[in-house]
């Protein structure tokens, strides 16, 4: 345990919350992305993150959606198979968003904490002065 | 120092450091061949903490600057790297000249001192 841990710790959470955050961006980007109906549908991203062992968070894997997909009517489209089938991501916008304002609050929380924890060793070093 | 009370549920009493009493006897010695050194540059463990503390700063603010030409280039990768090590360096460095401002202070005051 060091004298910076504090940041430390503050700084793996960030680190977790951006790659979420980079996760749901790339989520809602492609919540639109159809596929042939021969081809797998864009797979959802969701981090897989597990505090460590010497504190903090630490993401360890990125879980994938379902690669089936949802199979839509949409004959328009050119990639549409011959029943006019083509396969969007099963992706949740509302969720995606509601996860979106999550880690956009976490990440301003672990912020906080960086802020505070400058506070506490600019105090410190104000231990016996005059 | 032996403190049985406490030793016996498995603390140890703490015994504050002992000054090395070499110096003083040196200087002592009347008619003594060797005269009297004094503590000298990094062999002090005052001067081998200010030096540990020295190279530590170096360290932290190396990261720091890299982190900065990081940014600065494009090649940051998460923003928060480069503030979090900022303020390390920041901190670090500030600890680092209160603590030379306090050995200054005490060598000023033993300067002070009647003889």
């Amino acid at each position: 345990m060091g004298a910076f841990d504090l940041l430390r710790i503050a700084g793996s959470s960030l680190g977790m919350h951006q790659t979420w955050l980079d996760a749901l961006a790339n989520n809602i980007a492609n919540v639109n992305t159809v596929t042939s109906t021969s081809q797998s549908a864009f797979q959802a991203q969701m981090p897989i993150v597990q505090s460590a062992p010497t504190g903090g968070v630490e993401v360890t894997g990125i879980a994938l959606g379902d690669p089936q997909g949802r199979l839509v009517q949409e004959p328009d489209s050119p990639l549409a198979d011959a029943n006019g089938y083509v396969r969007a991501p099963d992706i949740d916008l509302a969720s995606q968003m509601t996860q979106l304002v999550m880690a956009q609050r976490g990440f301003q929380a672990s912020v906080q904490v960086t802020k505070n924890a400058q506070d506490t060793y600019t105090a410190a070093l104000q231990i016996g002065q005059r | 120092m032996s403190v049985p009370g406490i030793e016996a549920i498995g603390f140890t009493p703490w015994t504050a450091p002992q000054l090395s009493t070499d110096p003083l006897s040196a200087a002592g010695a009347v008619g003594g061949t060797q005269a009297p050194t004094g503590p000298t540059g990094p062999n002090t463990e005052f001067g081998n903490l200010v030096l540990d503390g020295i190279d530590r700063l170096e360290g932290v603010q190396d990261r720091s600057d890299q982190l900065a030409v990081k940014a600065a280039t494009g090649d940051l990768t998460s923003i928060h790297d480069y503030t979090l090590a900022a303020t390390e360096a920041s901190v670090t460095t500030q600890l680092t000249v209160a603590v030379r401002n306090r050995a200054l202070e005490a060598f000023n005051e033993i300067m002070r001192m009647p003889v």
